[in-house]
């Protein structure tokens, strides 16, 4: 049903809010336009599928482990390349 | 999850691809800790600030370079100058007639957009690493609290000219070394890079969170924020607005095809990180031209409106500049890389179609319709993000360069979870599980 609605009104989005847009004084259009575009975003945002809760959990831990070995691996390759830099170019 | 990085290893082709982008990776910390020519390494490090406290106005700058701005090493200067060189094209291909047809061309034009933001990224690094170098003749602009004299050997023009050449190539060099990555290892190459620079910054500023306060439960606590922002990243990453697509069924020879009903995956936050990325280079800059006006005992007024407002990240009106900056480039962005019309003609072609909507035009009304309106809400999310950790950490009383702000651990995540997927995709070329089960 709400499917159908969103559908006719997508199909005339390309012009100016149709639901009574002609009538009132500009302020009334203005904040009618809004009004009418913040309805249809959360018309569209009760469509989006969320990630399963499985799914997020392990999205989660594995992009965690992934960001963690990545910042140890820098951090480790950084440190020994000072090092080195000092022994080159400092004599220590 | 530790069987599936054997498995990872095992597969030849992936295993090229993962030793290749170590490698690429392993080069690029290797030169961000190299010095420049003409720069007295001891110096340098005696005069570099301990545990983190860095030049606020280099923050973002530094931050980006993972920490090789300050040592003014070869890569000092990273992949700013590509960023904002591909910035300035992209935005040229809206404004100039030219680039316009260039990027309607195809490949071929695409391939003379790249060419165009090479000359560019090469023009950007002569300049900035000029700027740069200037000012590195008084180091005491670039490391404020500390007494450094000299950390050049000699401020002959001949050294200056050599130093921004090194850097210049070097900027030429990570260009490279990004697209090849992109090419012939995991992940989008430039972002790849910028990851492993913010993630080279962690331990450090974290740890100085520890030093500073000597305590554990700050620490931890900073920690368990981090930790929950990545989950409602994640989260949200994952949100999708499922659009159905019905195909035809036909008959071509003696076989059945289509049939089937599928869907378009549109991500809510469908740009990704790229904005974020966008915004806060172009919010570099600003910090970049005061310090450069530093050495002036008295500098003319718009330089200290700079100063006062766009430079640190708490005052409002950076933050109003920053969230309006990210919500033009997420739009900006969207409306590059999905092209409703092209998708629309597609299946068009393929015999798809939207139930409930007629093929072609409408379609692609349709598309464009749910599109804006989805990026509407990526747009704000992306906005928040990048400012809540920020109002919530100046609550425990971290500053603004602190390693869990918004920008970072956005790009962060989004990077570390474009990068496992394409990892996972190409794994399931050769094994049905993955990492993520």
């Amino acid at each position: 049903m709400s499917d159908q609605k969103t559908v006719s009104s997508g199909a005339t989005s390309g012009s100016a809010p149709q639901d009574g847009g002609k009538k009132g004084n500009p302020f009334a259009r203005f904040f009618r336009a809004i009004a009418l575009f913040v309805g249809q975003v959360v018309d569209e945002m009760r469509k989006v599928v969320p990630p399963s809760r499985q799914e997020l959990t392990s999205y989660t831990i594995v992009v965690i482990v992934f960001v963690t070995v990545v910042m140890l691996v820098v951090f480790g390759l950084d440190a020994a390349f000072t090092k080195l830099m000092f022994w080159i170019f400092a004599g220590d | 999850m530790l069987s599936a990085v054997v498995r990872a290893f095992k597969t030849p082709d992936l295993r090229k691809r993962l030793l290749f982008t170590m490698f690429i990776v392993v080069i690029f910390r290797l030169g961000s800790v190299m010095p420049s020519p003409g720069v007295s390494y001891a110096a340098v490090q005696q005069c570099r600030p301990a545990g983190g406290q860095t030049n606020q106005l280099l923050g973002l700058a530094n931050l980006f370079s993972g920490g090789a701005l300050l040592q003014l090493s070869i890569f000092a200067l990273g992949i700013m100058p590509y960023i904002t060189a591909s910035i300035i094209v992209q935005l040229l291909t809206v404004v100039i007639p030219r680039f316009e047809t260039l990027k309607k061309e195809g490949q071929t034009g695409q391939s003379k957009l790249t060419q165009y933001t090479r000359y560019l990224t090469i023009a950007l690094a002569v300049l900035q690493s000029a700027t740069f170098v200037t000012f590195a003749r008084n180091p005491s602009q670039l490391f404020p609290g500390s007494n450094c004299q000299q950390i050049l050997v000699d401020d002959s023009l001949f050294t200056v000219g050599l130093m921004v050449l090194t850097m210049t190539a070097g900027t030429g060099l990570i260009m490279w070394m990004g697209e090849l990555i992109t090419e012939r290892g995991v992940g989008n190459g430039m972002s790849l890079l910028i990851f492993t620079s913010i993630a080279a910054g962690f331990p450090g500023s974290l740890w100085a969170i520890k030093q500073r306060d000597g305590r554990w439960d700050t620490f931890l606590l900073v920690i368990l924020i981090g930790f929950v922002v990545i989950g409602i990243v994640v989260f949200v990453e994952q949100c999708q607005r499922r659009i159905p697509v019905q195909y035809a069924k036909r008959m071509i020879g003696r076989r059945m095809y289509g049939g089937t009903s599928t869907y378009i995956p549109l991500k809510v936050n469908q740009a990704n990180v790229i904005p974020i990325i966008f915004a806060s280079s172009l919010l570099a800059i600003p910090g970049l031209i005061v310090q450069f006006q530093q050495g002036n005992p008295n500098p003319p007024g718009w330089v200290q409106w700079i100063g006062a407002h766009l430079v640190r990240g708490d005052h409002p009106i950076y933050m109003a500049v920053y969230v309006v900056l990210i919500v033009f480039f997420t739009f900006f962005y969207v409306s590059i890389t999905f092209n409703p019309e092209e998708v629309a003609d597609n299946m068009k072609k393929y015999g798809g179609f939207i139930p409930g909507v007629r093929a072609g035009r409408p379609t692609e009304q349709y598309l464009s319709y749910v599109l804006n309106r989805i990026t509407v809400v990526g747009a704000i999310y992306l906005a928040l993000v990048s400012l809540i950790p920020l109002i919530a950490l100046v609550m425990v009383d971290a500053n603004q360069n602190f390693p869990f702000g918004g920008t970072s651990i956005l790009i962060i995540v989004g990077v570390g979870l474009e990068t496992v997927k394409q990892i996972e995709s190409k794994l399931k070329q050769h094994h049905y599980e993955g990492f993520l089960r």
